[in-house]
């Protein structure tokens, strides 16, 4: 199919590239591996084991179940640095967050993301802190938010949402 | 007089409500109304849904959209996160026929619609569109003349700029916040990491040490570069790392100095007037000592024109 690379596993590379283009990343086959994303990317500068040109590769490759376990992609800060900068529309950061949908639904991820999943469906929020109301009233805020959280029929619209999800079958909450 | 929904997020209305008072007490007063977009959730933030399932956080997001649509107004936040992920789930809903159709159907078990009839701002770009720096600096009190700000307009507001509706002329050499310090009279040179990342968010709860690696780079760039005043942040999540994770470097031995940290509406609070008990009430790095010389009599904007 691609004349003159060489292909390690074809079976291996199609389920890698179909895996990655359900999740969001459909650029994957575009990238040339000019390095241009490597050279903005902060993932790059703070020396993760990962970035976006060598995870793509890694993908190209067939290379899937191979990096599960590294946690680089979950340093992606979404900056979309990449993006801007692609001069072949690949969308990196949509690939990165692609493999860390696939990692997340094996369940290969820190128990930070468990937390801030819980707090999202009890809540309605990801970052909660119990001293709210205090803090509020401290700089002259009525305690109570306009948000979720004092919502009880808003937070049940966010659960409902949630629930008819496939996250529900990873048994978090 | 313009009239906007106040998308206020996790971290600020409860981690960092005094920068929501900023909010509420310097947008009005310029021209922008605010009102509540009541049961708005977590954007919902990179490391959620998100990381699970691109379908369910555009839906949750969309939600949070339809909550603006409802009342007829456009939605601000000051939260890069909320304003990435909101301005992206925008983005993805208008250009994808097929995310578009799954997000409707799972917006349909909730009795809601996606209509597209809201758009998505940043609070600085909402000041710089409908407010303006020449405006905002009719309206200040004291003026920060011969003081040096420290920009870090923070990643979300600027990448990807196809998903934005203010769009920087180029996001890698960032000029609305600029602007808008200089509007308050300070200076605001430009410094070599300007555009770098702070290292909050996911990569901070991955490695912290990393994360602060990439913090302590860009403070020492500031540092040596400029010799800052203040460093003055258009992202709440910058905030807390520019504040907090300076805190734990200085602690540690690893930086020697301190250098106070505003978000930017907080500073502009503070030059039209209000009281710093409210608008810039919790941090680090102490702020007091800045914040007294903002609001002196010698920085009266009425005495300095005679
Ligand atoms: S910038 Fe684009 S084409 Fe170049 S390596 Fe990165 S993803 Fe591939
Ligand atoms: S979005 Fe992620 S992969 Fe892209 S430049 Fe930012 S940190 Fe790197």
């Amino acid at each position: 199919m691609y004349e003159g690379v060489v292909v390690l596993n074809e079976k291996d590379r199609e389920l890698a590239i179909k895996t990655i283009m359900e999740r969001g990343g459909d650029g994957v086959l575009r990238c040339i591996q000019c390095g241009a994303c490597q050279s903005t990317c902060p993932m790059a500068f703070a020396d993760f084991t990962l970035n976006p040109r060598k995870l793509i590769r890694l993908i190209q490759l067939g290379f899937l179940e191979e990096m599960i376990e590294d946690s680089s992609t979950w340093a992606c800060q979404a900056c979309n640095r990449c993006v801007e900068i692609c001069p072949r529309n690949v969308k990196p950061f949509e690939i990165v967050f692609a493999y860390r949908r696939y990692q997340a639904m094996e369940l290969a991820f820190s128990t930070s993301a468990v937390q801030s999943q819980m707090n999202l469906y009890m809540k309605g929020h990801a970052v909660f802190s119990e001293a709210y109301k205090e803090t509020r009233q401290k700089v002259g805020l009525p305690p109570e938010t306009p948000t979720a959280v004092s919502y009880p029929e808003a937070l049940k619209e966010i659960q409902t949402l949630i629930e008819n999800s496939p996250i529900m079958e990873l048994g978090l909450f | 007089m313009k009239t906007m929904g106040l998308f206020l997020g996790c971290n600020i209305p409860l981690k960092l409500p005094d920068i929501e008072q900023s909010f509420r007490k310097a947008l009005p007063e310029l021209g922008i109304d605010l009102v509540d977009l009541e049961g708005a959730s977590c954007c919902p933030s990179w490391g959620t849904l998100p990381s699970f399932d691109l379908p369910t956080w555009l839906a949750v997001s969309a939600r949070n959209i339809t909550l603006a649509e409802a009342k007829d107004v456009d939605v601000v936040t000051g939260c890069n996160s909320c304003f990435g992920i909101l301005a992206e789930t925008k983005h993805i809903i208008e250009h994808d026929e097929e995310y578009r159709k799954a997000v409707q159907e799972k917006l349909a078990l909730i009795n809601r619609e996606y209509k597209g009839t809201s758009q998505v701002y940043h609070v600085l770009h909402a000041l710089y569109k409908f407010v303006g720096p020449e405006k905002i600096n009719e309206k200040i009190k004291y003026t920060l003349k011969q003081l040096t700000i420290a920009i870090q307009v923070g990643c979300h507001a600027l990448w990807p700029s196809k998903v934005m509706a203010i769009k920087e002329p180029n996001p890698f050499f960032p000029t609305i916040l600029k602007e808008l310090c200089e509007a308050l009279e300070a200076d605001v040179p430009h410094y070599s990491r300007i555009e770098a990342c702070c290292g909050m968010g996911g990569m901070r709860s991955t490695n912290m040490e990393k994360s602060l690696g990439l913090l302590k780079e860009k403070l020492i760039s500031i540092k040596e570069e400029i010799d800052a005043d203040m460093i003055v942040v258009g992202c709440s999540s910058c905030y807390l790392q520019m504040d907090g994770g300076q805190k734990i470097l200085r602690d540690r031995g690893e930086i020697d100095f301190e250098i106070p940290v505003f978000y930017y509406t907080q500073l502009l609070a503070l030059c039209m007037g209000f009281d710093p008990k409210q608008v810039a009430a919790i941090n680090e790095i102490p702020r007091e000592e800045i914040i007294a010389r903002i609001q002196s009599e010698e920085r009266l904007k009425e005495k300095q024109e005679g």
